[in-house]
């Protein structure tokens, strides 16, 4: 009864090493670090806190040939707020975005998002600008700025662009960021009056990678809903925005029904499978219940300003 | 706890000795030793659950520098890694290093090397071929199948090979009673099919192995052991050195919960690459390569058949236990006759019927987990109690006062060959008490409740035994050891073999030895000790580190007395008869005073003695105490568990617990108090989180060893400290040291089963696979909607 399995990797990981051979730069300027990445196109990896690639290299799923740190760019750290809105650099801590009374007061759902994430020692290392390249599907700080509708900087040695974060993921693991780019800061629009908005996320346990997370805004005028934006994570190749859901709430008024008919068509909207960490059909149930919650907690929020 | 004041000692909240160690880093661990010239080494494991290697090339990694061994280097003897049973329940079904590996992960080869980055190179220059590789086989019931693949052919049972039928390792059968005839005449019959979960241990520290050749032959072991002495004796036997050759050292444990009652496989392959390179050797394993290939909890599939009559008496139970003990047996024979033991002391079942099979499949091998298959078994019964009780219209308290096992009934600890009588129960009080905490009268009923969010109140029963020593020589081996030396100034040094896990085992056992002599804690010194310098100690397991342990450590405190106090006599020549002496600490003169009653004159210092002792060379005060339990008492806890349901996303949250405990004596109140958060802890995640799931094609388990994707709760996810209420039964527990008895395990027995019925309670739902899912919640309660 002879079996065509694949031999299982299980003697390339040691994690009490990185068992890769890779070369070690740790760039003082921002040029400096774009030089190395149009040098090396391809073939260099660009670690921020670490807590994905490390870990990824640790077990041998990326084995990189060059690794540029850019932890030395203290520029890239920074939460400002500037007129046309607040801007965040890339290698801002998780845990410092948690702490910033901007940060809760104007834009909770990042906020609540980077609270939900792995512990204190993970969100003291991990950067927002990484868990954004991870391209995770199942990133956090993904769900709260899409519904803000940020937009991110990207830098090469061929000069800068900007890319919303809606078109920013393009599947698991994949950017839109060019070999040779590096992100360098979030921008997130001021909301306007009225506007409330939520994070919230179902995991294994408090510590967990997300089943389902999801951020909702919106923006509320004499208990009518002027627009509404909902974001949905790990139900998908990307995180996703449910933009049939929120055409269905414009202009409504968010009793229970529409709540419901809302979360339906939100999880219609949805594409999840099955793995380690949930079953498809779960995570299709559950998106209803925190489109719900969350379109609930940001209307509260809205209406009560 | 009344009983307790009269203790000096005994009872007393006192900080941790190793406390300090461990927060500083100061305590080394087996991982912390390092040795000049050392050589680190690395396992190739099987990368197929089933295979055949038909040749390796390991001349690429000898150019990097590194020591390698295979199948063909190591002793060819099958071992069984497990030594806590006598000869004739041993099945002996494991190499060193294998050619025909049977789960993935098993070891091939190893490799040694100056660094952890050559070794790792090395082993990745390795170049297996195999020529054979199976499908595996996964699941018990398709590896039962006569057509099935068949993992193993020919095992050996003591010094005899026996032929394994349809991949069945073991088996046992069992009846006491017309188990048909009281099913006939029962008025209520419940039956129930079980699956439970296959659980990691998940302790703080993965498997490391130190060994270090010494001049003359011998070896020195330094590993994560549960038992110093077994480990010497199997490493003895496999490579056929002397045990007087062979000394394993004691180190800090970072807890075990059973996945080192038997030597870890690291332990003799450090020994075989040390042999080889004569070098001092290392082998760390990786949290990933501990949970992918190195220790699991048995998975048991359970049948249940339980009938009682109208009056509210149990008269039959029917238990049938298959177990998928994965590609090796560690103690799965014990077990089969150890789950019948925990279903029987359970409940007064009348007649019984058992057939109990553990079967082989390609799969980590399974081994004990806190509880040894007690957690297991205890959430199905009391599962299907629950249900007899409903059907009865009884409170299922009220069900399960009238039918456990209690005072004065037969209590099988460890199986059919340990019975004990039992001299202390507190479940009655902690039954009361514990209603009376939670609002048990008070508890929801399923069909009265609406709206998003459920509450239930569960309530469980259950037991652990105190070690397995009994009065008549069974099949377990079950004795203790323990050295006790009064030093020349009056200080003492104990010395002892057995573990402390980390539960602070050692620090009860100091409290025994200083209320049984005064002496103050403080002045006990316990010696790091190793294989050579300690007598045997089984192992520390089967909660009987403080109720066997600590009375072997009592007598030898109470045979050094008897030499203190004839010592004493000779310097009060007035008294007689040394038994009129008593021995107190005195806080003023910070030293033991020993004394006779009502006479205030008539006294001498412990130091004065041992002093004199020694300056008029009348001896050394020591003894030597070799110590077996003519008991194995079971420590009974009783769970009320309050939950909230979320209908909307399945997702059970705890909210309440009451936990009940009676270990006899409570030696160290906050060290107990933390095994039962500890406990609630581990059997909360049993019920709602934890499982090895396994890829169907390739056998490797689905989280890939990560530990990402294998979750255990964390502090928000368990109940707020103000939510936990502790009680300790007002016992004492005759045959054990002071009263007490052990804690560890029972802690952890009832909880699945009480959460599982607080479930039940909150949603009229019963689930009888775990763990109990979101997933399984929630699609349970859509189905019942339709």
């Amino acid at each position: 009864m002879a079996s065509r399995v694949r031999p299982s990797p299980i003697n390339t990981m040691n994690t009490h090493i990185i068992p890769v051979r890779f070369e070690y730069f740790a760039p003082k300027t921002l040029n400096e670090a774009v030089d190395l990445l149009s040098r090396f196109r391809g073939r260099a990896k660009v670690l921020a806190g670490g807590t994905d690639l490390v870990v990824q290299m640790k077990v041998g799923r990326v084995r990189p040939e060059y690794v540029v740190s850019i932890r030395w760019l203290r520029e890239l750290d920074f939460i400002d707020t500037r007129e046309d809105g607040l801007h965040i650099g890339a290698l801002t801590k998780l845990r410092r975005i948690e702490k910033s009374d901007v940060i809760r007061r104007g834009f909770i759902a990042l906020y609540e998002a980077a609270k939900a994430m792995g512990g204190v020692q993970v969100r003291c290392m991990g950067t927002v600008g990484g868990n954004l390249c991870n391209a995770s599907p199942a990133a956090d700080t993904a769900p709260p700025l899409m519904v803000y509708e940020a937009r991110v900087k990207a830098v090469s040695t061929r000069g800068e662009r900007e890319i919303p974060i809606t078109k920013f993921f393009k599947g698991p693991g994949k950017s839109a960021l060019e070999p040779d780019e590096i992100l360098t800061e979030v921008m997130i629009p001021y909301q306007p009056a009225n506007t409330g908005s939520a994070f919230l996320k179902v995991a294994r346990t408090s510590m967990d990678l997300a089943k389902v997370n999801v951020a909702a805004a919106i923006n509320v005028r004499e208990g009518v809903v002027r627009w509404a934006r909902i974001a949905l994570g790990a139900v998908a190749p990307t995180p996703i925005r449910a933009l049939k859901a929120e055409a269905y709430l414009a202009g409504k008024e968010l009793g229970e029904d529409v709540i419901a008919r809302a979360a339906e068509i939100a999880a219609s909207e949805t594409r999840p499978i099955t793995d380690v960490r949930s079953t498809a059909w779960y995570r299709r149930e559950v998106s209803k219940v925190l489109v719900k919650d969350a379109l609930r907690i940001a209307y509260g929020r809205a209406v009560r300003g | 706890m009344g009983v307790t004041s009269r203790f000096r000692f005994i009872g007393k909240r006192v900080p941790r000795r190793d406390g300090v160690l461990k927060v500083t880093g100061a305590a080394k661990f087996a991982y912390d030793i390092e040795i000049p010239g050392m050589l680190y080494g690395r396992i190739f494991k099987s990368p197929y659950a089933h295979a055949i290697v038909d040749r390796i090339d390991k001349s690429e990694a000898e150019r990097l520098g590194a020591v390698v061994i295979t199948y063909e280097d190591v002793p060819k003897v099958l071992f069984n890694t497990r030594l806590v049973s006598v000869d004739e329940a041993t099945y002996k079904d494991w190499e060193v290093l294998t050619k025909h590996p049977k789960y993935v992960g098993e070891p091939i080869a190893a490799v040694a090397a100056r660094s952890e980055e050559v070794a790792q190179r090395a082993l990745e220059a390795l170049r297996v071929e195999f020529k054979e590789v199976f499908k595996p086989v996964l699941d018990p019931f398709e590896a039962m199948d006569p057509a099935a693949p068949k993992i193993h052919r020919k095992i050996v049972l003591a010094n005899r090979w026996v032929d394994v039928v349809n991949n069945v390792g073991a088996t046992l059968e069992y009846s006491e009673g017309d188990v048909d005839k009281a099913f006939r005449d029962a008025d209520v019959v419940i039956e129930r099919r079980f699956k439970t979960n296959r659980r990691y241990h998940l302790q703080l520290e993965p498997k490391v192995a130190v060994c270090k050749p010494e001049v003359g032959g011998s070896i020195t072991v330094w590993t994560t052991t549960q038992s110093l002495h077994n480990t010497r004796i199997l490493i003895s036997q496999v490579f056929g050195i002397p045990m007087s050759k062979v000394n394993v050292v004691k180190t800090f444990l970072g807890g075990a919960f059973g996945s080192s009652i038997h030597t870890n496989l690291v332990t003799l392959i450090a020994v075989a690459l040390c042999l080889k390179a004569r070098r001092p050797v290392k082998i760390a394993l990786t949290r990933e390569d501990d949970i992918l290939h190195d220790h699991v909890s048995y998975q048991m599939h359970f049948r249940i058949k339980a009938g009682a009559r109208r009056d509210g008496r149990l008269v039959a139970g029917e238990f049938e236990n298959v177990m998928d003990i994965g590609a090796h047996q560690i103690q799965a024979y014990p077990l089969l006759g150890t789950a019948l033991g925990w279903f029987v002391s359970l409940y007064k079942w009348g007649s019984i019927r058992y057939v109990g099979k553990a079967v082989y499949t390609n799969k980590v091998p399974t081994c004990a987990f806190r509880g040894y298959g007690n957690p297991q078994v205890t959430w199905a019964v009391e599962t299907v109690i629950d249900e007899v009780a409903e059907e009865l219209n009884m409170d299922p308290l009220d069900f399960r006062l009238k039918n456990y096992r209690g005072l004065g009934d037969i209590f099988w600890g460890q199986g059919p060959t340990v019975k004990t009588v039992i001299k202390s129960d507190g479940v009655p009080e902690l039954m009361r008490k514990g209603a009376e905490l939670i609002g048990w009268y008070r508890r929801p009923k399923p069909w009265e409740q609406r709206g998003r969010f459920r509450r239930g109140i569960g309530l469980a029963r259950g037991f652990h035994t105190s070690g397995a020593g009994g009065p008549i020589s069974g099949e377990v081996i079950d004795y203790t050891g323990a050295i006790l030396k009064v030093n020349e100034d009056g200080s003492i040094d104990y010395v002892t073999a057995l573990q402390d896990h980390g539960g602070g085992t050692l620090d009860a056992h100091v409290k025994i030895i200083a209320e049984e002599l005064g002496v103050p804690p403080e002045k006990i010194n316990v010696v790091w000790s190793d294989t050579f310098t300690t007598v045997y100690d089984v192992c520390t397991h089967a909660s009987r580190g403080v109720y066997v342990g600590g009375e072997g450590a009592r007598r030898a405190a109470a045979k050094v007395k008897e030499r203190i106090l004839e010592y004493a006599s000779r310097l009060l020549p007035k008294v007689v008869n040394p038994e009129a002496l008593k021995m107190e600490y005195d806080e003023e003169l910070d030293d033991v005073v020993i004394y006779v009653e009502g006479m205030p004159g008539e006294k001498v210092t412990l130091s004065e003695v041992a002093r004199t002792a020694w300056q008029r060379n009348w001896g050394s005060i020591s003894a030597s105490v070799s110590y077996r339990a003519t008991a194995a008492p079971p420590s009974f806890t009783v769970y009320f568990v309050e939950v909230e349901v979320d209908t909307e996303t399945g997702i059970v949250r705890p909210v309440k617990v009451v936990a009940g405990a009676d270990l006899g004596t409570v030696i160290n109140p906050d060290l107990a108090a933390g095994q039962i958060h500890g406990g609630f802890a581990q059997g909360w995640s049993m019920a709602v989180l934890e499982d090895v799931v396994y890829d169907p094609e390739s056998g490797e388990p689905l989280n890939k060893g990560l530990i990402t994707d294998y979750k255990v709760p964390m502090a928000p996810d368990l109940p707020a400290l103000d939510n936990f209420t502790v009680i300790f039964a007002s016992t004492y527990e005759p045959t054990g040291p002071f009263g007490a008895k052990g804690i560890g395990e029972a802690a952890a027995n009832p909880v699945a089963a009480a959460v599982a019925n607080a479930i039940a309670n909150a949603l009229g739902i019963r689930f009888y696979e775990l763990p109990i899912t979101p997933e399984k919640v929630l699609e349970a309660i859509k189905e019942r909607r339709g």
